[in-house]
């Protein structure tokens, strides 16, 4: 069950990479925050630990529902075209992202000494899913699919946290929810602006800070 | 007395919303922020540590950088008052926006004194991640093309970054709970476990913490968002951008690498340090040389004077690592003078190119005066305090043996030096634009400028005894006795 999951929850990340429109990547991402949803509640139910049951409800309630319908109606109200620009075509980051899998595979086998294949899966899912956030924000030129790479990074982070330790502290997970979420709020609002000051919101075009 | 510092800036926030009147706001906040660097200053000089329910911890190297934040704040807040009222009647900002401009203000100071006060290490990063999200509108406050494009790169790159110290915390706490049966990351639980950790893994992650933090401290080849955004936030924001919140970051990283040492030996992480030390200083003395924008050569100077700092904690040892704990504070006063003078400059001149400033001695003599004295601090001669800070890095780089290193660090301030002073006598010295008035300042921004001078010169002469213990115990936590 475990396994089917996380395959779901990678092939969630390569649509979000090879998607070309910007509210594909958001629906996929609100997949990708409820494959998540499904994983911290399965973990929760093994362990009965009521703190996990508590985080993976804020993980439906914050990312899979509220980032996302933040996020589309950002989209929305700055009326842009949807094109989430490409610096490298969707199949060729679809390769360069199976590779950065690929490397991840090879370090949590020989790196973290981990016991059960399962939990090297989980772990390699988990880092692919942070360098898939990661190039997502550097090969993609609209701020809000910088927005989503961030917080898909967040996701992979939090999935490492709780397969390779069984999650954070619970008080230190809560407050990395409130910062995330403030952060994408202020994230938006500055995507508000940059469209306001700008009249795009091309990321690869902010450059008059120089030198 | 912790909690108090604390809840102090908390109450502060929600002045604005009470109080109209801009003025009265300011004074307030100043009076308030006197009352913090005295809590501060009683915390940090009674003996021994501070503790409530294992979540806060203060101990001699919180207390280094408590002092710092307290005392770089309360200059920020003196400053703001006149710097306010000057944006109000130049109508380049609103009745509303001052508010707000305080009220932000207060959550980023609270923020930072959060991230030293905290003992978990994971709400160390929550508080660093905290003082990001708090400085953000700060830094995009003009709402000009320049300053969001500023604060979205600040926001952006800080936020990646430091999402990869989060990885390194959750790999720190991966072989806690996995080698060290330890279900909490408190700093001190786990600096008691360390030797139990797994060295290969703690060497990974903080690789990660290094990188992540070192993101928001301003390490090059990670410092690109610091220029853009030291440049165009408001310059009391400037100040603490530079003087405080980096070092806050520096904090994070130095905590974790006090565990790191003791699990895996000095060697590891010294190395990176006088690595990514050394790069940034070269990298600035670069930038330096050929800068046309004050704000950004200011910034440029953090970025020198953090790779200072870690060099200085690079070599390591007791000198070292004092000296270097040293020039965290003194870069802290001295870069906010300098960029209270900054500020100045840029409000009577209108402009950030210094090719289009000149005879500033004349047109303000107070500010001038001391911004001229300012610039030999910072560029590091004596009888100013950051002459002793840097003597005794390169004492201690020479004493260990380090020649190589030493000989770059005193190339690179070398360099920095000249270019600091060259492009500071132009524009301070001759006469100024005809058609200029003679303004004198305000009298909080000259309290502000003599309240900081009077701290870069005396620790210039003689290092206090109570300030001499802390920074000896400080760096006796560093070296982990």
């Amino acid at each position: 069950m475990v396994e089917i999951l996380l395959a779901l929850l990678f092939i969630s990340t390569l649509m979000m990479v090879t998607a070309k429109r910007v509210t594909a990547v958001i629906i996929s991402f609100s997949h990708q925050s409820f494959i998540l949803f499904l994983l911290t509640l399965f973990e929760a139910v093994k362990i009965n630990s009521l703190e996990l049951y508590i985080v993976s409800a804020l993980i439906l309630i914050i990312k899979a529902a509220g980032i996302p319908m933040f996020l589309r109606r950002v989209v929305r109200d700055i009326k842009v075209n949807e094109n989430v620009g490409f610096y490298i075509p969707p199949v060729l980051s679809l390769v360069c992202v199976m590779l950065l899998s690929y490397m991840a595979y090879i370090f949590a086998g020989r790196m973290l000494h981990i016991n059960g294949s399962t939990q090297i899966i989980s772990f390699t899912v988990s880092l692919s899913v942070i360098l898939a956030g990661m190039f997502m924000m550097v090969f993609r030129m609209k701020a809000i699919t910088q927005i989503i790479g961030l917080i898909v990074i967040e996701n992979g982070l939090f999935l490492a946290a709780v397969v390779i330790c069984g999650g954070m502290p619970f008080f230190v997970e809560i407050s990395i929810f409130f910062d995330l979420f403030i952060c994408v709020i202020i994230l938006g609002i500055f995507v508000y602006r940059i469209n306001m000051l700008f009249t795009h919101v091309d990321v690869d075009k902010l450059t008059e800070l120089k030198g | 007395m912790l909690l108090f510092v604390l809840t102090v800036p908390l109450v502060l926030a929600f002045l604005p919303f009470l109080i109209k009147n801009h003025k009265v706001t300011g004074y307030i906040n100043a009076a308030g922020y006197a009352v913090i660097l005295a809590g501060v200053a009683s915390i940090v000089f009674n003996a021994g540590t501070v503790s409530y329910w294992g979540f806060f911890y203060v101990d001699a190297l919180s207390k280094v950088f408590m002092i710092t934040i307290g005392a770089v704040c309360f200059t920020a807040s003196l400053y703001s008052i006149g710097y306010i009222e000057g944006d109000l009647r130049d109508k380049t900002i609103t009745l509303k926006k001052a508010g707000i401009y305080y009220s932000l203000f207060n959550l980023f100071s609270f923020s930072m004194l959060l991230a030293t006060a905290v003992n978990n290490m994971g709400m160390l990063w929550v508080a660093v991640e905290l003082t990001t999200l708090a400085s953000a509108f700060l830094v995009g406050f003009y709402n000009k093309r320049e300053s969001v494009e500023a604060a979205w790169k600040y926001l952006i790159i800080c936020s990646a970054g430091i999402a990869l110290a989060l990885l390194g915390t959750i790999l720190m706490y991966y072989t806690v709970s996995a080698q060290g049966n330890l279900r909490n990351l408190n700093w001190t639980d786990v600096l008691s476990v360390s030797h139990r950790l797994n060295p290969e893994i703690l060497k990974i992650a903080f690789i990660c913490i290094l990188a992540g933090y070192g993101t928001k401290a301003g390490l090059a080849p990670m410092h690109t968002w610091l220029p853009d955004a030291h440049s165009q936030a408001p310059a009391p924001v400037s100040a603490m951008l530079s003087g405080v919140l980096i070092k806050t970051s520096l904090y994070a990283i130095l905590r974790f690498a006090v565990i790191v040492n003791k699990a895996c030996g000095h060697g590891f992480s010294n190395n990176l340090f006088i690595l990514f030390g050394l790069f940034s200083l070269g990298l600035s003395s670069a930038f330096i040389l050929v800068q046309k924008d004050i704000k950004r050569l200011l910034a440029y100077h953090s970025i020198e004077h953090i790779g200072i700092i870690a060099v200085g904690i690079g070599i390591g040892g007791a000198a070292g690592l004092y000296g270097a704990l040293l020039h965290v504070f003194n870069h802290a006063l001295t870069k906010a003078l300098m960029f209270f003078g900054a500020g100045n400059i840029v409000r009577k001149y209108g402009s950030h190119n210094m090719h289009r400033i000149k005879g500033v001695l004349q047109s303000m003599p107070f500010a001038g005066f001391i911004i001229i004295l300012a610039v030999f601090a910072l560029g590091g001669s004596p009888p100013f305090s950051i002459f002793i800070s840097e003597m005794i890095i390169l004492f201690a780089g020479f004493n260990a043996g380090s020649y190589l290193t030493s000989g770059l660090f005193l190339l690179f301030i070398a360099v920095i030096f000249g270019a600091l002073v060259q492009h500071y006598c132009k524009m301070i010295f001759g006469p100024k634009p005809a058609d200029m008035p003679v303004s004198s300042s305000p009298y909080f921004e000259r309290a502000s400028f003599v309240f900081l001078f009077i701290f870069i010169v005396v620790l210039g002469l003689n290092i206090p005894q109570g300030f001499n213990r802390l920074l000896t115990d400080a760096a006796g936590i560093l070296k982990g006795m």
